[in-house]
């Protein structure tokens, strides 16, 4: 998309607007922000802008005797904020604040927003039987909002003000935004109604829906059956009725049309009525009643760590917004890089011409395929996508050639002058059918990427004693990483000739090894710098930006960035596979689990990643933490033109984990146990060998976290009907089983490295990532526990192959465990070797010495002060003699081969509380509780971050996100539709526990908690859901429209 | 290419402005002025990682252009040193290990800076209600409302 400008006029009247707007190629703004979006969407920019804020006279708000007028001009903000319209029309103040964001709402205004006649305000100004006063060429006339919605749009109009009558004293009013999250969403519908109360007469009624796809509109007909009438005689359940039918709603891929009608007319019938359709089931399950915590947890938290809470090393400088990302380089001499995306899902290449982008004045250089001197090919385990595409297009983020230019500008223009000639060929979209025989093939070698299976015993003899037996599936969502720094980065060729490209990732070395294929290069001639990186969650994993970053600084011999816009990350980057999970679980008479037959199929999309590993990694958690004798599990993963997919946080085990759980607490219903109770009757033990048959490390902790979970104070919170009616509360919980590390079957190396630095600083060289997990805290508190020093005294060195060592990627919950290790490792040397260097020069023996806060001290000593500084110590022994120990070691593994299979594991248990709407079928989560066993922790905050964080994700992947495809395009083009949670979407509590014990013999320390946040989130609001409604959700993001069926009855 | 000549204050410096009418104040900041500390995470006003201070209320520098600023008193993150609340705001946050990318954490300390010079007493519903446009992807937002709340303590006592 090549960037035009366009000119702007500023309108000094309505009048002169219009004239100004007789051109069609114009456009009338205010505020102007729906512009980016809709010219995101493809919407033509207009060649001249008519600036309508310089209007004087339509900037306030006038609240009279009998009518308020707001002019066009009033900005949405003041609507929430104005005292006195809050008090005349608290309706339109209610609405007001569901429109858009809070800083949006400070730019858009009243006007804007009744102007493109999608507007969130227009129910509410509908229901208040609102007017406009509107210049047209034909001049300026009042005419009612209602009438003006119906008039034809074609022609320009200036709306000066709107002109509201004030209701009469004690009228009945509603209003709702419904949409895809609790705040800050698109609407699905909005409703408005207003009832105008003689005493308890209804003297008239409007009532109104609209908002986003939802024609703006009165609905007559309900009117006419409330007006006149004595409210006790309303027939609501005739109303809701009548509105079935009167509601006109489109549906789409969000939301259908059915879902839309129904939720607007609950929304007005309990609004005005407080009645709801439907029988409520409150408690299916008996609440079970806390006890004392036996179990020796800490509570996560500031207060409760006192001492042991520190600030992170990167946090002032994050909050002040000095820290550098690596997207934020600029250099003078800096090209920008900009990519070119197939945006077609399945094609042959005909031809690719990019001679004209190559005669632009400013265009530095353009790479395609012919550009790349080795391996047109990458992927962490099987190289199967392309850099550049050459022959076919698999998805429509394929690469297809790059630009570097002098500015944004002209490297956009220049990828509007490559000219591509495709072959468009069939589509394929889904995974089950992508398997048949006939299907069209994505890769020459069919759609079946891989298909792996694991058996024990034999289930037929297992469902043949089984007393019971459930079946379900469970569907899960492409969930976006939602990363908020996109990936980008910068390339250059330093004056060694070393090619260094710096771009947020999560290993780096690995980064080179690929970048070293493609590029025919050896390694050493090549640095790769993956730190800091703005968040990655899995999704930074494989390599997005570097091969186009490195083509680009090669052929220019220039220093050149290149950051994805949003819409191209949504396009071009990896996300979690989504899954179908059909899975047959059998228990006898007493709720011993018997036998389970599990079946996954996978959606890799067009290139595989780690797609496989991920389905693995979901068949080895298939069994959650239960001992079952018989098990057959099986999984498939199909190629499909659906985007890429690949690493995310959880890795399979939390799809996993969300049918389980869920398996767990419906076996329990159908035995009329405690769901808690099933669940101990079938936990592992420890001792005993993994799932897989695998030898696995000591502290398993699962029992105490059932324990934990049973005593937990949420069990003592309100169930059942809420007190206004009009949500159902329920409570549940799930276990949490997470594998660490790659597993016994990939090369699991790390490492890492200790020196004293020339200016006295202890350096802690890792090869790992600061992601925003806490990496450089974690690295302070192992090492400066390791060394007796003070954290003060370490600064952690990462994510760069020019400085640090090989240490594994900062993935599968591995870098908790690679700090810890290496710093363990590595400390009696590099402390032997500071201690001999601080003899030398305190003319003292070593034996008389010993490391502390700020240097070296005088064993035995009480005076707090070191002898000598690490400073002065590394002055002393100069440069060329500071101690330096480097470390590696192998993350541990079990020795069993059959299959890839963890050896580590964290313990967790989540507790959920969640609201389910009886007017929407939409599910908050009010408490979310998370008991945690991943050994000592190694620092309170990133640990508390990494589970709350994770959490929120959760909640995410249960309740609003998928990234929505159509044909193998994305529906969901940006943060407009796609819904990661928002504050308004935080729980109204989060708590974290901490078990940190290790059994005596326990050599492993810390665990890994990057994944355990996310792990039992999903099955926790399901069976909390199942609580309180009696129904558990199989597809996640819950679908409402089904919730409320299942509360209606009509499931 | 049209272009757009415009008057505005940058931080209290007095800015004059050439640039194309539909040149977005996020691109100008990062890429023209060097001011870096204001993000661009989705380009059209959904996540608030760009917000900015716009005549002293937060607005999203992704969706102002060039032409919209004439006049106009602009105060990015980096501007905010100028405020003695945000002092206190930041070392709040930064205690309370607030953030972990910290790829959001200019836009929240900026939107919460101008809440609690509006209302330095602000409550949880008012730190969510006013932080409703920011999103966050590694926290449990429970963090930043900490972090905020121990702000408001934090001024409170100032003040005493």
């Amino acid at each position: 998309m090549a960037a035009s400008g366009f000119t702007v006029v500023r309108a000094a009247s309505a009048d002169e607007a219009l004239s100004f707007a007789a051109d069609p190629s114009s456009r009338l703004v205010a505020g102007a922000t729906a512009l980016q979006l809709e010219w995101a969407k493809g919407q033509p920019r207009p060649q001249r802008l008519i600036d309508l804020t310089r209007i004087v006279g339509l900037s306030s708000i006038e609240v009279g005797v009998d009518k308020v007028r707001i002019g066009a001009l009033v900005p949405l903000a003041q609507l929430t904020r104005d005292a006195a319209l809050a008090a005349a029309l608290p309706l339109l103040t209610a609405v007001a604040k569901t429109v858009a964001g809070p800083a949006v709402r400070n730019l858009a205004t009243v006007g804007g927003n009744i102007a493109g006649r999608t507007g969130c305000l227009l129910p509410s100004l509908l229901a208040l039987d609102a007017s406009l006063e509107i210049v047209t060429l034909e001049g300026r006339r009042t005419v009612s909002l209602a009438a003006w919605l119906a008039e034809d749009h074609s022609r320009p109009v200036v709306i000066e003000t709107i002109i509201i009558p004030r209701p009469k004293p004690g009228c009945r009013w509603t209003q709702r935004k419904i949409g895809l999250r609790a705040a800050f969403t698109p609407s699905i519908i909005g409703i408005s109604a207003v009832l105008d109360l003689d005493g308890d007469t209804i003297q008239a009624a409007r009532l109104a829906v609209g908002g986003g796809s939802v024609m703006p509109a009165r609905l007559l007909r309900t009117e006419r059956m409330l007006a006149n009438r004595p409210l006790a005689e309303v027939d609501w359940a005739g109303i809701h009725a009548g509105l079935l039918t009167e509601i006109a709603a489109p549906g789409d891929a969000f939301r259908s049309a059915a879902y839309r009608c129904h939720a607007a007319a609950n929304a007005l019938v309990y609004g005005l009525s407080g009645a709801l359709p439907g029988d409520t089931q409150p408690g299916a399950v008996d609440m079970m009643h806390a006890s004392g915590n036996p179990v020796a947890e800490t509570l996560l938290s500031k207060a409760a760590y006192g001492d042991r809470w520190h600030v992170r090393p990167d946090g002032p400088a994050k909050v002040a917004g000095t820290f550098a990302y690596l997207t934020d380089h600029r250099t003078p001499d800096m090209l920008v890089g900009r990519i070119l995306r197939a945006g077609i899902p399945h094609a042959r290449i005909l031809s690719i011409d990019t001679s004209a982008a190559e005669a632009l004045p400013g265009v530095a250089a353009v790479v395609t395929h012919r550009d790349i001197p080795g391996d047109n090919a990458f992927g962490i385990v099987i190289q199967d996508q392309p850099a550049f595409c050459f022959d076919t297009v698999r998805y429509a983020g394929d690469a297809v050639a790059a630009v570097a230019a002098v500015d944004a500008r002209t490297a956009e223009r220049a990828l509007a002058l490559i000219r591509v000639d495709y072959a468009p060929l069939p589509v394929v979209t889904d995974p089950r059918t992508a398997l048949l025989p006939d299907a069209q093939a994505v890769h020459d070698g069919g759609n079946l990427q891989c298909a792996l299976s694991f058996s024990k015993g034999d289930i037929e003899t297992g469902f043949a004693h089984a007393a019971h037996v459930i079946e379900a599936t469970y569907e899960t969502p492409r969930q976006m990483h939602g990363f908020m720094e996109t990936e980008g980065g910068h390339a250059f060729v330093d004056e060694d000739e070393i090619l260094t490209v710096c771009a947020g990732g999560q290993h780096g070395s690995r980064d080179r090894l690929q970048l070293s294929r493609i590029l025919a290069m050896p390694e050493d001639r090549i640095r790769v710098v993956t730190s800091p990186t703005g968040g990655a969650f899995g999704g930074k994993d494989e390599l997005t930006v570097q091969p186009a970053l490195a083509l680009l600084a090669l052929k220019t011999g220039r220093r050149v960035r290149l950051q994805l816009d949003r819409a191209e990350s949504v396009t071009a980057g990896t996300k979690r596979n989504p899954m179908t999970i059909r899975m047959r679980t059998a228990c006898d008479r007493e709720g011993m689990l018997l036998a389970q037959e599990v079946e996954v199929i996978g959606d890799a999309g067009a290139y595989v990643s780690l797609g496989a590993a991920v389905l693995e990694t979901a068949l080895e958690h298939a069994c959650g933490p239960y001992v079952v004798a018989h098990v057959a599990s099986s999984g498939r993963l199909a190629y499909t033109n659906n985007g890429v997919c690949g690493a995310f946080r959880g890795f399979g085990a939390n799809q996993m984990t969300f049918a389980v759980e869920c398996q767990m607490d419906r076996l329990a219903a159908v035995c009329g146990l405690d769901p808690l109770d099933m669940r101990r009757r079938n936990l592992r033990q420890p001792g005993m060998p993994g799932t897989l048959g695998q030898r696995v490390a000591p502290s398993e902790r699962l029992a105490e976290m059932l324990t934990a979970a049973q005593a937990d104070s949420l069990w003592r919170k309100p169930g059942g009907l809420s007190p206004d009616g009009s949500e159902v509360l329920g409570i549940g919980m799930a276990l949490n089983y997470q594998g660490n590390g790659l597993g016994t079957l990939p090369p699991d190396p790390a490492g890492g490295g200790l020196r004293l630095a020339p200016d006295g600083m202890i350096e802690a060289l890792y090869g790992l990532d600061e992601m925003g997990q806490g990496l450089l805290a974690s690295v302070q508190a192992a090492v400066s526990s390791a060394l007796g020093c003070a954290r003060a005294d370490i600064r952690a060195v990462t994510g760069d192959t020019a400085a640090t060592p090989e240490s594994g990627s900062t993935t599968a919950s591995r870098g908790t465990y690679v700090v810890w290790k290496a710093a363990a490792l590595a400390a009696p040397e590099f402390s032997q070797n500071i201690l001999t260097g601080a003899a030398g020069v305190l003319k003292r023996p070593v034996s008389q010495l010993v490391l502390m806060a700020g240097g070296i001290g005088e064993r035995g000593s009480n005076s707090g002060v070191p002898l000598l500084n690490f400073r002065q110590l590394a002055d002393a022994l100069g440069p060329d003699a500071l101690p330096s120990v480097s470390t590696s070691f192998d993350f541990p593994k079990t020795e069993y081969q059959y299959g890839n299979a963890r050896f580590l594991f964290a313990f967790g248990a989540t507790l959920a509380r969640v609201a389910v709407s009886r007017i929407t079928g939409q599910v908050r989560v009010l408490d979310l509780v998370q008991h945690t066993a991943a050994g000592p922790v190694l620092d309170a905050a990133a640990y508390l971050g990494q589970i709350e964080g994770g959490g929120l994700q959760g909640l995410g992947f249960t309740l609003s996100e998928d990234a929505i495809m159509e044909n193998g395009l994305f529906v969901t083009g940006n943060l407009d539709s796609y819904m990661l949670p928002g504050i308004a979407d935080a729980p109204e509590t989060l708590r974290v526990h901490a078990l940190e014990t290790l059994d005596a013999d326990d050599p492993f320390g810390p665990r890994g908690v990057g994944e355990l946040g996310i792990g039992a989130v999903t099955p926790a609001v399901a069976n909390a859901v199942a609580n309180a409604i009696g129904i558990w959700p199989v597809c996640t993001p819950f679908d409402p429209q089904m919730l409320l069926d299942t509360m209606e009855g009509r499931a | 290419m049209t272009g757009e000549h415009v008057t505005f204050r940058l931080n209290g410096e007095i800015i004059q402005l050439d640039a194309p009418g539909d040149a977005c104040l996020i691109d100008l900041l990062r890429d023209d002025f060097g001011h870096m500390a204001a993000k661009k995470a989705c380009g059209i006003g959904r996540c608030g990682a760009c917000t900015v201070l716009m005549n002293g209320v937060p607005v999203n520098a992704c969706l102002l252009m060039a032409w919209q600023l004439q006049g106009a008193d602009i105060v990015t993150p980096e501007g905010l040193d100028r405020l003695s609340e945000a002092t206190v705001i930041r070392q709040a946050l930064a205690a309370e290990n607030a953030f972990q990318c910290g790829y959001c954490a200019p836009g929240f300390s900026i939107v919460l800076t101008a809440l609690l010079r509006e209302k330095p007493d602000a409550g949880e519903a008012d730190i969510r209600a006013a932080l409703e446009g920011n999103l966050c992807r590694c926290t449990g937002y429970h963090s930043i409302i900490r972090g905020a709340l121990a702000a408001v303590a934090a001024l409170a006592g100032e003040t005493q």
